[in-house]
């Protein structure tokens, strides 16, 4: 085994290996993985230890969307080991920068392969193509551990004899009964065998007998310095079509099991003979997998765009691959990063979508949980638009590129509550059918009420029709109407209860209102308002101490403190810049902030330790703000 | 009521516990300080069981000892569906006894290293574990081929009898005992197919499966795994 193992393809399972909702545990060099297949059919193939606490995955619980830690419950998303939920934290969307080390994974015949390559970043060629087993369906044979260095193994697999496969499904059928079928031995029957073809980690064999003859493939996969698996396939599957004269009459079950039987027996006959030999020489230093810093971003150009933009951040670029009519006015977009993987969206996040006009516009992600290979967000057409919906309805077609922030995520949701009632007004629906996945894929009780004008306005039904008896759609309501669902919804307060509410902003005051009515406490209650319809009273002037920076500003009547910020060269976060989103929120060290954003909640507002600097400003001559 | 001589971290005290929660039988748990008090090997113990062992069980008044004889006796006793020891077979029922037999030594070898790992234990480790290793090759040997046969269960029967329960414990906690489940896939499949069993209960060091979909053949009466594509 002389090339680079780092770019070189090995076997680490059989297909078969990966069955529902399982977790299989693997080793390749030295190196333990965790391999999973989510529902949506995708192969992962990680590092097998929790970036908490370095437990191993593999004894964690398959979600089908997500793998989680049986330690500490922390869960990571299918396809980019992004962390999506920390339970100690619940109210917290966890760092975007926590993620699992990935390798890439391809299936072929019937095998799992992967490289010792972290990040996901596969070598251009691939697992090897053989002639031998693109023919015919192949047939895979049992995997055998061998406690012996690969690279001996390997050589010592040129010795291996077998039977013609045609000839043993006519004797086993003709001659013996099944049971009996596994004393069949290779020397009662003289194959010859000889060594046809060899790659640096396989081997390939023909045995021939008269007229018929057999291929087999054997794969060694390293497992480490003195172990190895081999994993065979056999050309031409059991029925063999490979060089055989013709079948009888007789069951394929049967001579599929004698084949796999026969194989089994004289490779454990020679595998023992290899490990006797191996347990007389010295032992090997075990391997040491090369370990590296998790990554802390998926793409580099992110920052850089930060620096250049003040904290604005769309430095992703990404193709609509679709875009479709989901209900009345609302268009649904399909993107797909240009290369590698796109940054893991939790439930609740939003992205901000530099349009070809110019404007920037945020935008719920609808995905589900572990579904990271694309995003997906629904665009109302707003017919008092000041450009944003009207454009991308109007000119973004499929095959466009567009620039797009990370998911950033202010309306996270917690994972331990008893009750989660979520509340969707219009095309308020999309961060809820987000988090609804999320809860109803990690089988969490909640209810999912949808406002709607008619069923012509009910958008993604194909998304809530998978999501059952769950939802309730409430079409046609006028005000006074919803007011009293919202009552019956909101009746009955209760400990451990959470309220999700998200849509336009006179329903959102309703809600919040009747929620406190009903009892409901405020952190209990979490909402995102799409847009600020508060007039900003900017007339005060005040000046504004940066603790951090060391820097102190006057903030004029008419300037923002976010404006101010920037013109002096302190770049901050932002993304929708009329407070409402919550992102450039900024702790408060002293002083007395005046609210006018409507993403704090009323107690939050009294508290006055934080503040939405993009449109609030002070009460107090003096701001002093932990920057 | 029922009467279990227990201790929590004994795998034998633990089939007993599973195969009376899979049957819905309550029972009464009296727990023997195994470590460090050593109370099984005590004088009053010696009144219940002569040989120091636990489990033993006291159904009222009807006294039982040996781990997997109890779980014979429960079967026929409190299984009305008769699917958990299948007598009416007598192939089935001969091969439920024949892996029983294995799962004695799995208890000498995988519990033993177990013991020495956990409880120091006087064991030769390397002996125990290359026993344990040698036996578990049978075993993932054995479970492969038959879930080429879509056979989900160690035994040939459709579902699942008291030889899965007599046979899950040792394998799921071998890793207590240094012996890794790497080279076994197969029996790490089987195992995830046990806790799907309704009524799967667990002990400390055994955890639940995930909510939602089980492995096709967990439940009784299924029998499908997946083959090869």
């Amino acid at each position: 085994m002389e090339p680079d193992p780092s770019t070189s393809w090995y076997p680490v399972a059989r297909s078969d290996d990966l069955p529902l909702r399982h977790v299989f545990q693997g080793e390749l060099l030295g190196r333990e993985l965790a391999i999973w297949r989510a529902d949506d059919g995708f192969v992962n193939v990680w590092e097998n230890r929790c970036l908490h606490r370095g437990v191993r995955l593999s004894i964690g619980l398959n979600e089908g969307r997500e793998l989680r830690c049986q330690y500490h419950g922390w869960r990571y998303a299918n396809r980019t080991a992004g962390c999506t939920y920390i339970p100690a934290h619940p109210a917290d969307a966890p760092a975007r920068v926590i993620c699992n080390v990935t390798f890439p994974a391809v299936e072929r015949y019937g095998l799992v392969w992967t490289c010792d390559s972290p990040g996901g970043v596969a070598p251009g060629d691939g697992p090897p193509v053989l002639a031998a087993l693109e023919a015919a369906a192949p047939l895979g044979l049992r995997n055998l551990p061998v406690n012996a260095e690969p690279s001996t193994v390997l050589d010592e697999l040129a010795a291996y004899a077998f039977v013609p496969t045609g000839l043993l499904a006519q004797r086993t059928a003709h001659d013996r009964p099944v049971a009996g079928s596994a004393t069949l031995g290779t020397e009662e029957l003289g194959a010859e065998v000889s060594v046809t073809d060899r790659g640096h980690s396989w081997i390939e064999l023909t045995a021939r007998m008269g007229e018929a003859a057999s291929r087999v493939v054997l794969f060694v996969q390293p497992v480490d310095s003195a172990r190895s698996v081999v994993r065979g396939v056999l050309a031409g599957g059991a029925d063999g079509a490979d060089g055989a004269d013709g079948a009888g009459v007789h069951s394929p079950e049967r001579d599929q099991m004698a084949v796999l039987r026969h194989h089994h027996r004289e490779l454990s006959r020679l595998r023992d003979a290899i490990e006797d030999r191996a347990a007389r020489r010295p032992s090997p230093v075990p391997m040491t997998p090369r370990l590296q810093q998790v990554r802390l971003r998926p793409a580099e150009s992110a920052l850089e765009h930060d620096r250049r933009d003040g904290g604005r951040r769309t430095g992703l670029r990404v193709s609509v691959a679709r875009r479709w009519d989901t209900a009345d006015a609302i268009v649904a977009f399909e993107l797909r990063q240009l290369d590698g993987l796109l940054p893991t969206p939790r439930p609740g996040a939003h992205i901000d979508v530099e349009l070809p006009n110019g404007l920037v516009r945020q935008y719920s992600l609808v995905n589900g949980p572990g579904e990271t290979d694309r995003y997906l967000i629904g665009v109302k057409r707003e017919p008092a638009s000041r450009g944003g919906s009207a454009c991308l309805h109007d000119t973004v077609i499929v095959g466009d590129v567009l620039a797009i922030s990370e998911p950033r995520n202010n309306f996270p949701l917690r994972r331990d509550s008893f009750r989660t009632i979520l509340i969707a007004g219009g095309i308020g629906i999309t961060p809820l059918l987000s988090m609804a996945q999320a809860l109803h894929w990690s089988g969490h009780t909640y209810e999912l009420h949808y406002f709607a004008q008619s069923a012509g306005h009910v958008a993604f039904t194909e998304i809530l029709d998978s999501l059952g008896p769950d939802v309730t759609t409430h079409l046609g309501l006028d005000p006074s109407g919803t007011g009293s669902v919202l009552t019956r919804l909101l009746s009955d307060p209760e400990d451990g209860g959470h309220v999700y509410v998200c849509g336009p902003g006179p329903m959102l005051d309703a809600t919040r209102n009747t929620a406190t009515t009903a009892g409901w406490p405020d952190h209990a209650v979490h909402f995102e308002y799409f847009t600020n319809a508060t007039e900003i009273d900017s007339s005060s002037s005040f000046e504004v101490e940066l603790a951090r920076s060391a820097l102190t500003l006057p903030v004029p009547a008419g300037s923002s403190i976010m404006d101010v910020l920037r013109a002096n060269g302190v770049a901050v976060a932002s993304s929708c810049e009329q407070g409402a989103c919550g992102t450039c929120l900024t702790a408060v060290i002293a002083g007395e902030p005046d609210h006018q954003d409507v993403y704090l909640n009323a107690s939050e507002r009294r508290a006055g330790d934080r503040m939405a600097i993009c449109v609030s400003r002070s009460r107090s001559p003096r701001l002093v703000l932990d920057i | 009521m029922m009467k279990i001589y227990d201790y929590e971290l004994s795998v034998n005290c633990y089939k007993q516990r599973l195969l009376l929660g899979i049957l819905g039988v309550p029972y009464e748990s009296i727990p023997v300080d195994f470590f460090p008090g050593w109370e099984h090997k005590g004088e009053a113990f010696a009144e219940i069981n002569p040989l120091g062992h636990i489990p033993v069980i006291d159904d009222d008044g009807y006294i039982l000892r040996d781990a997997q004889a109890i779980l014979v006796y429960l079967a026929l006793r409190y299984d009305p569906s008769g699917l958990w020891y299948p007598v009416t077979d007598p192939r089935v029922a001969g091969e439920v006894a024949s892996w029983m037999a294995f799962a004695e030594g799995t208890t000498n070898t995988a519990s033993a290293a177990r013991l020495h790992d956990t409880l120091g234990y006087p064991f030769d480790i390397d002996t125990v574990r290359a026993g344990a290793q040698k036996l578990f090759r049978v075993l993932d040997d054995h479970v492969w081929f038959h879930e080429q046969q879509e056979r989900p269960w160690v035994a040939s029967a459709p579902h699942p009898t008291i030889a899965d329960l007599a046979l899950f414990p040792d394998v799921m906690l071998s890793e207590q005992g240094g012996i890794s489940l790497l080279d076994y896939p197969a029996l790490r499949r089987w195992t995830d197919r046990v806790k799907h069993i309704p009524g799967f209960t667990v002990m400390s060091g055994i955890f639940p499966a995930p909510a939602g979909a089980a492995p096709a053949g967990a439940a009784p009466g299924g029998a499908t795994v997946g083959r090869p594509r």
